[in-house]
């Protein structure tokens, strides 16, 4: 039986980093735009996938470009801003090669349905979009939103990771303690990333969506789910180093 | 639901609880004596998988608002945390009971607050969260142990977590939960189509964990051929359900003209 008290009251600063973590995650969600089946068909604006999909797998970029990094650099900020830029390049690669698809395959033009002129680049929007759909492909507004989105989520990823890897006394470059670590933010990662896809309920757009509004409550919803996980996810990790062998 | 006969969800769950906990038990009691026991361990994971298909198709149907996968990765993502937390407190043969507890927990809590905070109207989500992420636990826990030959700690770190199998358990049987109702959703849905399918994909992740065990040659045939046979015979019974299905015409009205749209 391992010191749980003694293990979280030594780690409180680290748990704090998580749920911070956590609710970046469940921010980032929000900037991201998600068309689902729609935009598959490409009758909504977005990718044409599941929030916890393309959140998920940004945010996992993110936690393997922090484990890279942290292997050779403990420095917190070099850990969390090479997971914030792994998830944005992530999410910006996915984008674009979505935006070929939709421009040079299905055939239709990135435009919004939300919104008459696009806040970054002033063009009209309305004209463009086909009847019947809410919009297709991948505008520059949703571009540069998701590109955000991908940084806060990745921020959030690597903060995680960083604090459960600070929770151990084993070594970083431990693979037992890499792959713990690893295994459990991407659970957290996929928790806090389907929180907030129920609280967009479908798809959005990015932060020109009137649906970006709710994200206090996910934010919310978000920090208080990540206390208890982020309670577990200490206990397990610190009691690492107590078990022979690895 | 048109058909007549439904399994009630709470036989479901004892069946899950039930099934999934001795199964997990018989193989952490049983594997050091002869390895070839942690199929118990498979077939505790696939009777908690059905539970889970169920639930998931109970709360699925309310129409959660983004895709059914959402779901089953909540439940593998609480399944996991909760897991390598109860492992790790090193109880001993408590340990995977605290593991299902504390998912349950977590479930609870993480209903409670999309239905408190986020606002989620559908008034299972409490009840099904919790059952999903106890259905989540217990799947990894069978399938751990499977590849580990045990549920010790560091065994389960070495073997699973570190060679990256716990991934393959995430997906797979997130899979054998998720999948069923996401395929077989609609007004032509019925249970014992969806839960064969169910049946049918945990084999597989049976077959994938057998063939991953380091538990020894014995123990890699037995799943193995375990996990083939679960899944010959759930596929062709799933296979029937869907020819009894398809021949059979079921009116689902019209689609809804322009102006009844108004």
């Amino acid at each position: 039986m391992i010191d749980i008290v003694g293990l979280i009251a030594s780690n409180l600063i680290w748990i704090l980093a998580i749920v911070i973590g956590g609710t970046l995650i469940s921010i980032s969600v929000h900037f991201i735009p998600v068309g689902g089946a729609p935009a598959a068909m490409a009758q909504a604006t977005g990718i044409g996938t599941g929030t916890v999909m393309l959140a998920a797998g940004a945010g996992i970029a993110g936690i393997i470009a922090a484990g890279a990094v942290m292997a050779v650099n403990q420095d917190l900020w070099v850990v969390i801003g090479a997971a914030a830029v792994g998830a944005a390049v992530m999410l910006a690669a996915t984008m674009i090669v979505a935006t070929w698809i939709y421009a040079y395959g299905v055939g239709v033009m990135p435009v919004s349905a939300k919104v008459k002129y696009d806040p970054i680049t002033k063009y009209r929007q309305d004209l463009y979009v086909s009847q019947g759909t809410e919009g297709h492909g991948i505008p520059t507004v949703a571009y540069v939103s998701a590109t955000i989105g991908g940084l806060l989520g990745g921020l959030g990823a690597g903060l995680a990771y960083y604090a459960l890897m600070k929770v151990s006394t084993l070594p970083v470059t431990n693979l037992n303690l890499v792959a713990v670590v690893s295994t459990f933010t991407i659970g957290f990662f996929f928790i806090n990333s389907v929180i907030p896809s129920y609280n967009i309920v479908g798809t959005i757009e990015g932060f020109h969506d009137p649906k970006f509004k709710k994200w206090p409550k996910a934010a919310i919803a978000s920090f208080l789910a990540s206390i208890p996980l982020g309670i577990l996810a200490v206990v397990a990790v610190g009691s690492l180093a107590a078990v022979g062998g690895l | 639901m048109t058909e007549k006969k439904m399994i009630p969800p709470n036989t479901l769950l004892a069946f899950g609880v039930v099934g999934g906990l001795v199964g997990v038990y018989l193989a952490y009691f049983l594997a050091p004596m002869n390895p070839i026991f942690v199929f118990f361990g498979a077939l505790g994971a696939v009777c908690a998988s059905v539970w889970g298909a169920d639930v998931v198709r109970r709360v699925a149907s309310y129409g959660l608002g983004t895709g059914v996968p959402s779901i089953g990765m909540l439940a593998l993502g609480m399944g996991i945390i909760a897991v390598l937390f109860g492992l790790s407190l090193g109880l001993g043969p408590a340990g995977p009971l605290v593991a299902f507890i504390t998912s349950c927990v977590i479930g609870a809590i993480i209903g409670i607050i999309s239905k408190k905070v986020v606002g989620m109207t559908i008034p299972i989500m409490v009840s099904a969260t919790t059952e999903i992420a106890g259905a989540g636990a217990l799947l990894i826990l069978g399938l751990s142990i499977v590849i580990a030959g045990s549920l010790d700690f560091g065994v389960v770190v070495t073997e699973v977590v570190t060679t990256g199998f716990i991934m393959m358990i995430y997906i797979a049987g997130g899979m054998a939960m998720l999948h069923p109702h996401n395929s077989n959703l609609g007004p032509d849905e019925t249970q014992d189509r969806l839960l064969a399918l169910s049946a049918e994909k945990a084999g597989i992740a049976v077959v994938l964990s057998g063939f991953a065990s380091v538990a020894g040659m014995g123990a890699i045939a037995v799943t193995m051929l375990i996990g083939l046979f679960i899944w010959y015979i759930f596929w062709g019974k799933y296979y029937g359900f869907v020819k009894r299905d398809a021949y059979k015409v079921i009116d689902v009205g019209m689609l809804p003209t322009e102006e009844e749209m108004q």
